[in-house]
């Protein structure tokens, strides 16, 4: 969908309060499809400590509404979802509260009720979705299973039915024969969507349903969604964590944090004008990569945790904008400007005069916390340092055997690219696009079927491709890599401790003692302070930022000259990404160390690297100036990457 | 599709990206294992049993009312106060003997599964971790050609052989016949786990192998390794008494299966005396049974699938 169409799907929509009395009346007269009261859900393990996962939330979701739910993970999201349509699981229940279907109270119903009432007017997909197709059966009968329980329709008519929803999902019927594992993870999402869609629900809830996805695949799956949502008008409450796509698609967003709702909001009023200093930490993460003057914000520290009992509003150790009432009197949602919010400060900065605080802080759109600033200057002052890291015509060909078969797969082809000193590259791609092979043959992982890869640092010029086992770890002084996932990179089983000092003491020959000093100085490098408070703890204690930090603290530890960073974000929430992008960005400035940045995201391209290389089916098609790429993109492909970058921002210009 | 709900999800509690490993997972493994394992039934009968059976172990020569060795007692004794289970026909007492005969097997077991575990570990971890180079070819070979030679046998030509007999033959037997199938467990549980991004990161770290195995990814894998050893120790258990049975134990030491050896040599089914042919035979399965239900309470360390609680 392109950003006019969003417009104009916001601006038909009915149920779109663009003012307070609009909002006021759609409340009035259309009575809510889903009437949420005061829902609270409470978790409570038999090994771990109770927690209240939901707290008192109340909304009501119109007929034919989109509404988007954001928040950091953790946040309550899914177990939401998953009270809303009755899946929660032990430990988990309802504690408190109603929810409303159509006027019936579903709350309290039990299972064997739910099943003979109208619940098949509800329908979802989430992200695990995609592995739920039931493998040995194929599409089509899948599909007739669940529209011969729920409707009248048989035979050719089902048939029939199936081709119609394929179709609206945009999939050819040949694929109506095959089996699950025959289709793509978009392709699987698409039909577990149109098998959703297939009982005419009146509402459907979507959890992540497109995440771990391609950028240009789930731009395509969720163009769809809104497209049908339109046409056939039910309601949707969407919950991704990826925000600048729930703002685009939906017509109102709630933001969730610690389990409450602390905004409700028009998404074309949010983008201009949010409320909550949480929502302009979320919104903050976003920016226009095109624009001379890039800045992006973080939220830094982390969310609170919900077993131990919170005085006050539950942002106010985070928040740039509190008072001292925020640390005591808890907020309520309460209606403001059209929407509601749960905020002291935004309440008494739009609130009469006499009422203001001492101290209150001036009245701001943006998140007036941390920032992360990239200018046209520093794009352009991209200093030409000395090549040290030359990739000439690499080709990589993985050989896979399939009962007598070879099958071959082309993941790199004929790559050539320089890397120079104090320089971050970025490398830019879809997922397969084959950016980590190319990543794991630069570190010595993988050797390329063909083609050479020089290495020129301080101990001369090292033939990368040729080196063997012992070799490969000399070498790894000089190149160090920064992992995806730091859930998945540090060990859960070793301390901080242990897992920085081992590469100063393999690669630098410290003694146990100064390792230990030396670990210090890096936790400190990465601003984990007071570091001996960090060294002794596991990584399952430290957040996901904090993770990251430590991941590049061990790239840092062997004092290598190049860094290769795979993704290092995106695993990360949107609030927090900036942080460890920041920090990249000062080694490179501070320790003259060269990175190879990996991402399929152009923003933070943009926000990090000197210059781009496009990557497309392991060719490199473009490649050039940063900001020169993301301006005047020359090759089709770099184009579609920009498109799919959500940006509310731009659509709220367009608008005003 | 149970509550009708038009529902295309998997059973699995959905998530973001991110959270799904989240917090909990590593603190189970650190904190609160035994928690688990005591939260399940089973497992709690079985680690009592255990514990009572160490205690008689232990404290043997306050329970018992005479030495395990002695026999001047009155052959074949019916049971008395005196002789809670009656004499054998040699004239020891059979109650005495089962509470010494404890101590063979206990030890047996502790020692039996850890040499058996130690070569299974050390094998089938690095056969595993170096998968697809020559090494693993010959470990793999070694742990083939181990698995198809029949075991008894082996054993059996093993102690004939050897000079003294003695508890510590009989481990060190057990322990080099018994390690080639969790060898092969282990082969593969650890191939599913060198490629995590951690053991990468160690590598960058500039880590050499063997650490890579027993510090990086062992950890990950104790739950699994604590299975394997309480099999093995079952296991060894199990093959004291065999070999006791066929008179290769330890002629100077009372173990179960030397007291099932004799039973069955005297004749002891024939004349009917159950007492001494039973009790051995059922307190040994008591013991196998007890480590059994501790495995189960083990797997379940290993497969958060099969807790009750989630
Ligand atoms: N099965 C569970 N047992 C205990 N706590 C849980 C369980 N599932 C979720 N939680 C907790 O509930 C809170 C909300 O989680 P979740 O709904 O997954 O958030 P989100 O979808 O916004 O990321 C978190 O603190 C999480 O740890
Ligand atoms: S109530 Fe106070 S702490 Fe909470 S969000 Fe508003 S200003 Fe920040
Ligand atoms: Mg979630």
């Amino acid at each position: 969908m392109t950003t006019t169409d969003a417009t104009t799907a916001a601006a038909t929509t009915e149920s779109v309060p663009t003012s307070q009395t609009l909002a006021a009346d759609t409340r009035r007269n259309s009575h809510p499809l889903l009437r949420v009261r005061d829902l609270s859900v409470r978790f409570e393990p038999k090994m771990s400590p109770a927690l209240t996962a939901v707290d008192k939330v109340s909304f009501d979701l119109l007929e034919g509404e989109f509404v988007g739910l954001i928040g950091e993970s953790g946040s309550g999201k899914s177990t939401l979802a998953m009270a809303l349509l009755s899946l929660l699981e032990r430990p988990g229940r309802i504690s408190n509260g109603s929810i409303e279907f159509d006027g019936e109270d579903i709350a309290s119903m039990s299972q064997e009720d739910l099943r003979h009432r109208r619940w098949r007017d509800i329908a979802t997909v989430f992200q695990s979705s995609m592995n739920s197709l039931n493998p040995v059966m194929r599409v089509e009968a899948q599909f007739r299973d669940a529209i011969e329980e729920h409707s009248e329709l048989r035979g050719d008519a089902v048939t029939e039915r199936v081709r119609e929803l394929f179709s609206m999902v945009m999939i050819d019927e040949k694929f109506m024969s095959a089996y699950p594992h025959e289709l793509s993870g978009g392709m699987k999402q698409r039909i577990n969507l149109a098998l959703a869609l297939c009982n005419r629900p009146r509402f459907v809830l979507l959890d992540e349903p497109t995440t771990g996805l391609d950028v240009v695949v789930q731009r395509s799956i969720l163009e769809a969604v809104r497209r049908l949502q339109k046409e056939q008008g039910f309601a949707v409450l969407f919950i991704s964590h990826d925000i600048g796509t729930v703002m685009e698609l939906s017509d109102r967003i709630f933001v969730m944090y610690a389990g409450q709702l602390v905004e409700q909001q028009a998404a074309t009023t949010l983008v201009k004008d949010p409320l909550h200093p949480y929502s302009k930490g979320l919104l903050g993460s976003y920016s226009n990569p095109r624009a001379d003057t890039v800045r992006v914000t973080y939220i830094p520290g982390r969310p609170p945790d919900l077993t131990r009992p919170i005085s006050g509003c539950r942002f106010a150790a985070r928040c740039p904008e509190a008072i001292e009432r925020c640390s005591s009197d808890e907020p309520q949602l309460l209606p403001l400007a059209g929407g509601r919010v749960a905020c002291h400060v935004a309440h008494l900065q739009r609130g009469p005069s006499e009422d203001k605080p001492d101290g209150l802080p001036e009245q701001t759109t943006r998140f007036a916390g941390p920032e992360f600033v990239k200018t046209a200057e520093d794009s352009d002052r991209a200093r030409r340092g000395e090549v040290f890291l030359e990739v000439d015509s690499v080709t990589k060909v993985f050989e896979r055997r399939r009962g007598l078969r070879k099958q071959q797969t082309l993941a790199v082809d004929d790559v050539s690219f320089a890397l120079r000193k104090g320089e971050v590259t970025a490398l830019v791609g879809q997922s397969g696009s084959g950016k980590t092979t190319l990543a794991r043959m630069i570190t010595g992982v993988d050797k390329p079927s063909s083609g050479t890869i020089r290495f020129t640092g301080s101990e001369g010029t090292i033939a990368v491709e040729k080196l063997r086992t012992r070799q490969l770890r000399d070498y790894r002084k000089h190149v160090q890599m920064v992992f995806q996932d730091p859930y998945s990179s540090l060990n859960p089983a070793l301390t901080l401790r242990y897992t920085l000092t081992r590469p100063l003491r393999n690669h630098r020959g410290l003694s146990a003692q100064e390792a230990d000093a030396v670990a210090g100085e890096l936790m400190e490098t990465v601003a984990l302070t007071p570091s001996n408070r960090f060294l002794d703890r596991y990584p399952h204690e430290l957040s996901g930022g904090q993770r990251q930090r430590v991941v590049i603290a061990r790239a840092l530890a062997a004092n290598p000259e190049l860094i290769v960073a795979d993704e290092p974000i995106s695993s990360l929430d949107v609030s927090i990404r900036a942080e460890v992008l920041e920090l990249l960005q000062e080694l490179v400035t501070g320790h003259d160390i060269g990175v190879l940045y990996i991402t399929h995201d152009l923003l933070s391209a943009r926000l990090l690297a000197d210059e781009i290389l496009v990557l497309s089916q392991g060719r490199v098609v473009e490649q050039g100036n940063a900001l020169e790429v993301i301006r005047n993109p020359q090759d089709a492909y770099t184009r579609t990457l920009l498109d799919a970058i959500p940006n509310p921002f731009e659509q709220a210009t367009t608008t005003s | 599709m149970t509550a009708g709900i038009v529902q295309t999800g998997s059973e699995e509690r959905p998530g973001d990206a991110t959270d799904e490993r989240g917090e909990g997972d590593a603190g189970y493994s650190q904190q609160r294992w035994w928690q688990l394992l005591w939260s399940n039934t089973k497992a709690r009968v079985g680690i009592i049993l255990l514990l009572a059976f160490i205690l008689i172990a232990t404290f043997a020569p306050l329970i018992a009312p005479y030495e395990g060795t002695r026999s001047d007692f009155d052959a074949l004794l019916p049971v008395s106060g005196d002789h809670l289970l009656g004499t054998t026909s040699q004239g020891a007492d059979i109650f005495s003997q089962l509470v010494y005969g404890s101590r063979v097997s206990l030890l047996v077991g502790l020692f039996g599964g850890l040499v058996s575990t130690a070569i299974a570990l050390v094998i089938g971890m690095w056969s595993g971790y170096k998968e697809g180079t020559v090494i693993d070819d010959i470990l793999s070979f070694i742990t083939n050609v181990a698995i198809v030679v029949p075991v008894l046998p082996l054993m059996i030509v093993l102690i004939a052989y050897s000079e003294v007999r003695g508890i510590p033959l009989i481990v060190f037997v057990i322990g080099i016949t018994s390690w080639a199938g969790h060898a092969r467990a282990k082969r593969s549980q650890i191939i599913t786990l060198r490629n995590r991004d951690f053991v990468t990161a160690a590598k960058f770290a500039g880590e050499g192998s063997g650490r890579i195995i027993f510090r990086e990814i062992m950890p990950s894998m104790t739950s699994l390794v604590a299975a394997g050893f309480v099999g093995a120790s079952t296991g060894a258990i199990g093959a004291e008494a065999g070999l006791s049975f066929l008179g290769l134990g330890d002629p100077n030491s009372i173990s179960w299966g030397t007291m099932l050896y004799q039973a069955d040599s005297q004749g002891a089914v024939g004349q009917g005396l159950w007492a001494w042919v039973l009790a051995p035979g059922l307190i040994l399965a008591l013991l196998i049974t007890s480590l059994t239900f501790i495995n189960f309470g083990v797997d379940l360390l290993s497969n958060p699938h099969l807790r009750e609680d989630s």
